[in-house]
């Protein structure tokens, strides 16, 4: 399985936790269920700790004086 | 003031400063008047004692520099801007060190709308009757953006304003800026291709971040051009243009406004303690509800456990209870019951005597009671 985005894997989260207190996950999803929100929870919480996103400039394709601004 | 000359080889030679001086104080003599323009150029800054700007001929570009005292000008309270057409009252004035003319203002009253401003009007109701401007077309901006283009001048202050609130509120954004000229002749063509470009790149939303400046300043941004790329953008696309009081129409053709670049941050990026406390409680959630869900699963096992237990005592319980009810069923239909209470079955031979014609006198009887039988003969 690739691994998810953030937000897919938040949502998946959230719809297990859902299914778990609507109370119509079978006894023996129990533990599936539970090991793959522990899995998401540590895909969702790597993607938010310590991650910095890039900044980059994007070349000019003329040369652009700047203006004031 | 006296215009010294000096006498040199026979000819009477003024020094630059003498005939400034001489100039300005025969401009000093001239009247004061009323004179109509359109205003550009309008510089004005705290620091300064005074304001600046040029007041030009709507017809033929003609231009008059003028000068005001700051805080008459302010006092006004015209809250004029460039393009604006107005009436000065004022007298002519020669700034001596430069040997410049200019128009010295003691009052401003706006007449009429500049010609810029008629003719945004006219490009606003144009491109609204095309609706470019509706609701309808708004799109939601994403809510975890891979990347996010930004449009901004070159080391203009909104540019490092809006990365800083980006990047404080959401660490890992991705961000792609594009730098262009935001005024000036070539503000139009540039924002347009960096809007391009950025799509291009794979933005998946972006950011046309502009600082406060003169309604002149801000005119690319309301440029039928810039205006059009704005709406027909691949992406979503968030104008952050000029200050509140400001409406370039590319904010009217955008799909969310940002007054601020606090604000156009809070639009373009996720807050990342909201986002971890969400997670955490996800987390919380998904343990409670799996414990929950197991005991719910123990609590119907041990019911059912219970219910087996009990189960064979009932079953022999409800078959003694139907046998009782069968068998009283039974003792209300026996005669027995009835011969207790006194009765008798009489029976000549074998058949039981329901009426006098069956016998005749002299027949032998046979007389059942409760407790036995016993005979007899009939008169």
């Amino acid at each position: 399985m690739t691994q998810p985005t953030f937000e897919e894997a938040q949502r998946e989260l959230e719809s297990i936790v859902e299914r778990l207190e609507r109370g119509d996950a079978g006894i023996d999803e129990l533990t599936e269920l539970w090991e793959r929100g522990e899995e998401l929870y540590r895909i969702c919480a790597a993607k938010l700790e310590g991650v910095r996103g890039k900044i980059e400039e994007l070349a000019q394709s003329s040369d652009t004086p700047a203006g004031p601004g | 003031m006296k215009v010294e000359a000096t006498e040199i080889e026979g000819r009477k030679v003024y020094s630059v400063r003498a005939f400034n001086g001489g100039l300005a104080s025969y401009l000093s003599r001239l009247p004061t008047l009323w004179i109509e323009g359109e205003i550009t150029e309008l510089r004005r800054q705290d620091r300064w004692a005074s304001v600046f700007f040029t007041l030009k001929d709507p017809e033929d570009g003609a231009c008059l520099a003028v000068q005001m005292p700051r805080g008459q000008f302010d006092a006004l309270q015209l809250g004029l801007g460039d393009g604006e057409r107005v009436h000065v009252f004022g007298r002519p004035e020669l700034y001596e060190q430069r040997g410049e003319l200019r128009l010295k203002a003691l009052t401003i009253e706006r007449y009429g709308a500049g010609a810029h401003l008629a003719a945004l009007e006219r490009l606003k109701g144009k491109l609204a009757a095309e609706g470019l401007f509706d609701e309808s077309r708004k799109r939601p901006l994403p809510r975890y953006p891979r990347l996010i283009g930004l449009v901004t001048g070159k080391d203009a202050a909104a540019k490092g304003d809006i990365l800083t609130h980006i990047v404080q509120r959401f660490p890992p954004a991705n961000i792609l800026v594009a730098e262009t000229a935001v005024q000036g002749p070539r503000a139009v063509a540039s924002i347009c291709a960096a809007i391009g470009d950025l799509c291009r790149r794979g933005a998946d939303v972006i950011v046309l971040a502009r600082g406060g400046g003169s309604l002149e300043d801000l005119l690319p941004f309301s440029d039928e051009r810039v205006v059009r790329a704005v709406a027909e953008c691949a992406v979503p696309i968030v104008s952050a243009v000029g200050h509140e009081q400001d409406t370039p129409l590319c904010d009217l053709a955008a799909d969310v406004r940002a007054s601020t670049p606090t604000a156009a941050a809070r639009v373009v990026v996720p807050d990342l303690a909201e986002l971890r406390e969400r997670l955490e409680r996800s987390r919380d959630n998904l343990h409670r509800g799996a414990h929950r869900a197991a005991d719910r699963y123990a609590q119907r096992l041990a019911t059912a456990r219970d219910r087996l237990s009990r189960a064979p005592l009932l079953a022999l319980e409800r078959k003694r209870a139907r046998i009782d009810t069968v068998y009283a069923r039974l003792g209300a239909l026996s005669p027995v019951a009835t011969l207790d209470r006194g009765y008798a079955i009489v029976r000549s031979g074998e058949e039981v005597v329901r009426s006098p014609g069956q016998v005749a006198s002299g027949d032998p009887l046979s007389v059942r009671v409760a407790e036995g039988t016993f005979g007899a003969i009939a008169e």
